[in-house]
């Protein structure tokens, strides 16, 4: 089966995640905790082998490697109903099991020395597919482990694969709360700069946004990690269904993603969903239209980013991609876009052309739901860079003080100075510049200043060149 | 006549003879053969007389009591019953009459004149005794010829035992005989035989067959020698007509003083009106088309204009009867038009009736003149007794002359014109009629919406079957209506109903080889088939409307029930959208992925069977695989003709093979419009793929450059370019996915549910493709747009080419610097010199050159490409904007939806720039 992807489960909030998504897909390809094919869905309309693979006839095995440097979560995982299905060679533990201490430094050193035993794993994952398509990592980028071990990874997946896809769903932080963490945001920077220069696509899964969400949306005052989590597997199963049910369009990853990506570092987005509803709601679940999902999708309120709201600041969608699922009249597509153009609900580049695209995708017969349609909103906003704006001041506060240094300084990446931070931010504040540049109409000749600068002057220079812009 | 009066005696046969010798100018012996013929038509005449028994028997009765002898009138009677009992004697009316007509010519002979003039011929009759040699072989002649052609048609004709004893009137009954065996020969040939019994040979003696049995005399004239009293024979040749009408007029000349035509003379002329013959004083007017009174006769104008009144029945009668008989005989009439006669015969034999009624009074009269008033026929009378007669006859006569030239359906349509009539006399008339015309109609279209047999040799229903027409063809071409046998007590709707439901039974037992018998066949074949009255009294029975509804009904249904269950028509529909229509999206991915080397190279290289292969392994290895392998198996790769300069990508097409009944739907010319949808979606899928590999080495070559931040610039600008090259295709794409499949796929899932028969099925069908092949710009009226979009498809292709040279180029410069750094690391690890001034220099040419080369000439070639680029989509914009099927604006609307292209060319959005366009177009 072609266009197969493989996911990569890193750290606590990564295996948490990923295995609230293979839950999700599990139920919705009627595949039973073991891995075994449920009787009643023998129906061949889905694509199970995108994510799966067929171990014989009845036995399905996802393409999922997981990775840990400490066992709380990975264990958790092998006493639940799921623990059979897995590949248990495909899980892989740090025989230290100290973890990473919440240090990026410390998960990248590790991941560093586990190089050999984790690509033997990933390589025999991909080898056992007939045509990569890409990989999908899942982690966050405030701990230790998804952050260090994920960036390290993604610098190497990027070597080993150059021609494949990598898609991360990364969560942010939650600014709302203090952390305990309080190395976050040099975690953060660090993993940003990989996610910017390594990854083709990030969906940026906000905490912030997510927690916010579930306390004012869902009515739940203490949002556990599965609540939450819950959303984010939504998110995640959804945003892939175009994939595991074929249709005209939007059939692989590429097609997906390509759309909705015009330059390589603007590639963070976004998500949207409705109807927001916890099972108390049910009930008075009103009647959906195409429209009304769409409408609700450019609702700040139901974004899972918390971007503020900044009127006068000129921020716009790059690109929209909104999954419908349900039964949808598609006659109505083409209304409901009149409609909204006419009422100008969305904010679109003044550099290119833009428009929101629509995915009607099947729904798996085997979940019930209590809402007719809902719909998932992937879109490249070019607000989302007030996120990392956030973790470049953030950080700046903390560098200011050279605070919680030394737990950096002892990891070889950081032991003879501290350039990869600078370096780091420096990637961090282009993304930020290029995404303000992308509200302005000359962001088509963006770059061509920087480069007259470089050429008459940088020639002299050997090796590294650095990008310095040269803002007007 | 002229011969007869002044001929006395002997020298009338003399004069005769010598008359005969004048004009044919032969010697005396030799003339006989020719006197004896012109004896016998001198002899001869009509003998109307009535062939009923009882009539003569009571004639019999009424002349002893007239005669005062009631004593003999009842021993005749009681003889008469002995006789009749035992049946002794066949033919006892010639017997009876004979009797009759010897009493008769006693008195009369004394009494009249005439008489004496006519019994002068007497004198003549030793003269047909002359020996004629030749007489003896023919009559026998004569006589085999008689026994063997017409034995059974003539019940009068002598038995050989009897034939001595009546050897008087065998000459009489041969007469009758023969004249009823013509008619008996005419009629054999028609389709309803009229018994014998309503054909008076004296009423209808028309005057060809009258003339045939003259030339027929010479077997007569032989009889006639062996008569015993010749005169007799004679007299009673002359007929009642003559006679009496004689008798008559010299009573008129008795009574009236002036010479007007008495009443009755007159009534015995209409009586023969009335049967088409014409009369002494009324003629027939061949100028003027109806009957004449003599002008001379003294007839006072009342009368006349009663007497040309009545004559009309004549006329009518005239009309209907050559109608018949001229139709009749032609077989090529068919059987709407034999039932159509035969209708108009019963009605004709109704009018016999009621003329053998009057004609029996007239008679009556005559033989009994003590007769008072009040009983007599006058004219007033028949003009009352006849009133209704005249209706009928007028109407039929109407019915005949609208009829005419017409057959089949058309003429039971010009029978149901008259249906609406007001008197309901005539309306009964005409529903009678119109019952009998209809039966045939009606049993064949019980065959054809039972059985769906079409039995119509004559080409009169309105269901018109083309032999020639194969099965694959049956639905479309093979049944049409005959639009002109619809009968107009059928609504089209009906006729159109009815034409489906045999052409469903038909595609049912020849196509889908089903043989299941219509519900309620057997019941509606042994009740229904005399009810072909309902059809054209549907505004009071709406039975015929149920009847159609319900077998229409059931038979479509059981039609579409056997193509979706037994022929799967929902699964190759479905097979269609997924494999032409690309919705099997996994699949194409695949086949394209694994084709993209073969299609690459010159159409004249692609071999059938290697794509086949490929397309094997794509079906393996997706979703596809889990198809019915029935439909996989119909799936199949098909080269379009190739034209020079092609490359694999202009001419593959998948193709899906299509048989059996499922064909009537997806036709070949249906399959054509797939390929040439799939031809078209298969374009645009693959500029979604080149895209998306476009934009795959854009994000990995961005990361790759780095080192060579003076290419930002041009990476940018390629960025841009391929971002709003992906946006238009994307576009493009998702308008095919909602506005061109979705939604046509919507309506027709929508039709081929509500689908009452084929035809709406085979319409919807029909309609779904031709407007996804609109939407597709596929027709003639988007030719031009659908050139422009090649155009741009083709600046995809250039677009990628361009990039891709300067990624090789880029990455061959970034593997020369990684290669001076290594020699440079090399070098110091090995204690020297990293670089020489000489190196140095060397390689700050290079990179200088490098630069120099690529830098300026790829940013002008992608300025260049992308304004011809951002040209042809503003002129695409503009032509689909100014497209008169509205649809396309939607594309128009998706492809600038934030207006970017607005700002640029302001007359992309604005109505007038598309009238604009058109005006100058024209």
């Amino acid at each position: 089966m072609p266009r197969e992807i493989i996911t990569l489960q890193l750290g606590q909030c990564g295996n948490q995640i990923g295995m609230e998504f293979w839950k999700q897909l599990c139920l919705e390809h009627g595949i039973s905790p073991e891995g075994i094919l449920e009787e009643f869905a023998t129906e061949g309309t889905d694509r199970k082998d995108v994510f799966f693979y067929q171990a014989d006839d009845e036995h399905y095995i996802p393409r999922s490697v997981l990775l840990d440097l400490e066992p709380r979560v990975i264990n958790s995982i092998m006493n639940s109903p799921y623990a059979n299905l897995y590949n248990p060679e495909n899980i892989y533990l740090s025989k230290h099991g100290g973890g990473a201490g919440n240090n990026w430094a410390s998960g990248y050193s590790q991941a560093e020395r586990l190089y050999d035993e984790i690509f033997d794993i990933i390589d025999r994952e991909a080898d056992g597919s007939d045509s990569l398509e890409g990989f999908v990592v899942c982690h966050s980028i405030a701990g230790g482990t998804g952050s260090g071990m994920g960036s390290y990874l993604l610098e190497r997946l990027n070597d080993r694969f150059p021609k494949k896809l990598i898609q991360t769903y990364s969560v942010f932080p939650n600014v709302d709360e203090i952390s305990d963490v309080v190395v976050q945001p040099y975690n953060s920077l660090l993993t940003l700069k990989r996610l910017t220069q390594n990854a083709d696509c990030v969906v940026v899964l906000d905490n912030t946004a997510l927690n916010r969400i579930a306390a004012d949306r869902l009515h739940i005052d203490t949002p556990t990690f599965a609540q939450v989590n819950q959303l984010v597997s939504t998110v995640m199963s959804t945003s892939t269904t175009t994939l595991r049910y074929p249709g005209y369009m939007n059939n692989d990853l590429i097609g997906l993603i390509a759309s909705l990506i015009p330059t390589p570092r603007l590639h963070f987005l976004m998500t949207g969903y409705t109807p927001l509803t916890t099972d108390s709601q049910v009930a008075n679940v009103r009647k959906t239209t195409v429209l009304d999902v769409m409408r609700r999708l450019l609702q700040p309120k139901n974004m899972m980013v918390s971007t503020p709201v900044h009127r006068q600041a000129n921020h716009c969608y790059i690109s929209i991609l909104n999954i419908i699922q349900g039964e949808v009249d598609p006659t109505q597509v083409h209304k409901s876009l009149q409609r909204i153009r006419e009422r100008k609900l969305a904010q679109f580049i003044p550099w290119g052309p833009a428009s929101i695209q629509v995915a009607l995708s099947r729904k798996s017969p085997y979940v019930q739901t209590a809402h007719r349609v809902s719909g998932l909103m992937l879109a490249n906003h070019t607000s989302i860079s007030h996120l990392f704006e956030r973790i470049l001041r953030q950080y700046d506060k903390l560098r200011k003080r050279e605070a919680f240094m030394d737990q950096f300084k002892k990891e070889a990446i950081f032991s003879d100075n501290l350039d990869e931070f600078d370096n780091s931010r420096e990637t961090l504040q282009q993304l930020v510049d290029e995404y303000q540049a992308a509200t302005r109409r000359d962001y088509l000749s963006w770059g061509t200043q920087q480069v007259r600068f470089q050429t008459c002057d940088v020639l002299l220079l050997h090796g590294i060149i650095k990008h310095t812009v040269i803002r007007l | 006549m002229a011969v007869r009066s002044s001929g006395e005696g002997n020298t009338a046969a003399a004069l005769l003879q010598k008359l005969c010798c004048k004009i044919t100018g032969l010697t005396d012996d030799s003339v006989i053969p020719h006197y004896q013929f012109a004896l016998r038509i001198l002899g001869s005449n009509s003998t109307p007389v009535d062939a009923d028994e009882f009539q003569v028997v009571q004639k019999i009765k009424r002349q002893l009591v007239r005669r005062g002898r009631e004593g003999d009138a009842d021993s005749f009677s009681e003889m008469h019953r002995k006789l009749h009992s035992q049946g002794v004697l066949r033919n006892r009316w010639a017997v009876l009459h004979l009797f009759v007509t010897l009493s008769d010519t006693g008195e009369t002979s004394q009494r009249s004149a005439v008489g004496e003039a006519m019994l002068g011929l007497r004198l003549g009759a030793p003269a047909t005794s002359t020996p004629f040699p030749s007489s003896t072989p023919y009559t026998e002649n004569r006589a085999t010829e008689r026994v063997t052609s017409k034995p059974s048609t003539d019940s009068l004709m002598p038995l050989a035992g009897a034939s001595s004893s009546t050897s008087h009137h065998s000459q009489q009954t041969t007469l009758s005989s023969g004249i009823s065996s013509i008619r008996g020969d005419v009629q054999s040939d028609g389709p309803t035989p009229v018994p014998q019994s309503f054909m008076p040979s004296g009423y209808t003696t028309p005057c060809t067959p009258w003339r045939e049995e003259q030339s027929r005399r010479p077997p007569d004239t032989t009889d006639r020698q062996s008569v015993f009293r010749p005169p007799e024979t004679a007299l009673v040749l002359r007929s009642s007509r003559a006679m009496t009408s004689s008798t008559l007029t010299g009573r008129a000349q008795h009574d009236n003083t002036a010479s007007e035509v008495p009443e009755s003379e007159l009534l015995k002329d209409l009586i023969y009106t009335f049967q088409g013959i014409e009369g002494k004083w009324i003629k027939l007017d061949a100028g003027r088309d109806g009957y004449r009174i003599d002008s001379q006769a003294g007839i006072p104008k009342a009368v006349r204009h009663i007497v040309s009144k009545l004559s009309e029945c004549g006329w009518l009668y005239n009309k209907i009867r050559t109608y018949v008989q001229s139709r009749s005989t032609d077989k090529a009439f068919g059987l709407i038009g034999q039932s159509f006669c035969a209708a108009l015969h019963q009605e004709l034999t109704e009018y016999y009736r009621l003329i053998a009624v009057l004609e029996a009074q007239l008679q009556q009269e005559d033989d009994d003149q003590g007769i008072g008033e009040g009983d007599r026929l006058t004219l007033k009378r028949l003009v009352v007794w006849t009133y209704d007669p005249l209706l009928r006859l007028k109407m039929l006569a109407a019915l005949v002359d609208a009829g005419k030239g017409k057959k089949g359906g058309a003429l039971a349509s010009t029978v149901y014109a008259y249906m609406q009539h007001g008197d309901p006399y005539i309306k009964a008339l005409i529903k009678h009629t119109l019952t009998l015309v209809s039966q045939p109609i009606y049993s064949t279209l019980m065959r054809w919406i039972y059985d769906g047999e079409l039995e119509d040799t004559y080409h009169e229903f309105f269901v018109a079957s083309d032999p020639t027409v194969k099965d694959d063809r049956l639905w479309h071409d093979k049944y049409s209506l005959r639009k002109s046998m619809i009968p107009s007590f059928l609504s089209t709707d009906q006729a159109r109903r009815i034409l489906l439901t045999g052409k469903s039974i038909n595609f049912l037992r020849q196509v889908c080889q089903d043989r299941t018998a219509i519900r309620g066949r057997d019941s509606a074949m042994n009740t229904d088939i005399k009810h072909g009255q309902s059809m054209f009294i549907q505004d009071e029975d709406a039975s015929f409307q149920k009847m159609i509804d319900g077998v229409y009904t059931d038979t479509s249904r059981h039609l579409l029930d056997v193509l979706h269950a037994k022929y799967k028509f929902m699964d190759h529909l479905k097979a269609m959208r997924r494999y032409l229509l690309l919705g099997q999206g996994d699949f194409i991915r695949h086949l394209m992925d694994l084709l993209e080397e073969d299609l690459a190279k010159p159409a004249g290289n692609l071999y059938l069977h290697n794509l086949n292969g490929i397309l094997e392994t794509a079906i393996r290895a997706t979703n596809a695989q889990y198809d019915d392998a029935d439909i996989l198996k119909r799936l199949d790769v098909r080269l379009l003709e190739v034209s020079p300069g092609d490359t694999g990508w202009d001419v593959f097409s998948l193709d899906y093979h299509v048989d059996g009944p499922i064909r009537t739907v997806f036709t070949p010319e249906c399959m054509i419009m797939y390929l040439r949808v799939f031809n078209f979606l298969w374009r645009a899928k693959r500029m979604e793929y080149i895209l998306a590999v476009i934009w795959k080495n854009q994000v990995s070559n961005a990361r790759a450059l780095i080192p060579i931040p003076e290419l930002g610039h041009i990476l940018h600008q390629c960025q841009m370019l391929g971002c709003e090259m992906q946006h238009f295709i994307q576009q493009v794409q998702y308008y095919i996915n909602f506005e061109v499949l979705e939604c046509s796929w919507d309506e027709l899932l929508h039709k081929v549910q509500e689908a009452a028969d084929l035809d709406h099925l085979i319409a919807a069908h029909q309609v779904f493709l031709d407007t996804v092949l609109c939407r597709c710009l596929l027709d003639e009226k988007s030719r031009e747009i659908l050139t422009q979009l090649r155009t741009i498809f083709d600046l995809i292709i250039q677009f990628e080419t361009a990039q891709d040279n300067l990624y090789q180029a880029a990455n061959e410069e970034l593997d020369s610097r990684n290669h001076f750094d290594q020699q440079r690391h090399k070098r110091t690890e090995e204690g020297e010199w990293a670089v020489t001034e000489e190196q140095e220099q060397e390689e700050q040419e290079r990179r200088r050159t490098f630069l120099k080369n690529i830098i300026p000439s790829t940013r002008a070639q992608m300025t260049v490409l992308a304004q011809s680029y951002q040209d042809m989509v503003l002129r695409f914009l503009v032509m689909v904007t100014s497209h008169p099927d509205v649809s396309l604006r939607f594309l128009s609307f998706r492809l600038d939806f934030n207006q970017h292209y607005k700002v640029k060319e302001p007359t992309v959005r604005s109505p007038l720039a598309g009238y604009r366009q058109r005006s100058r177009a024209i």
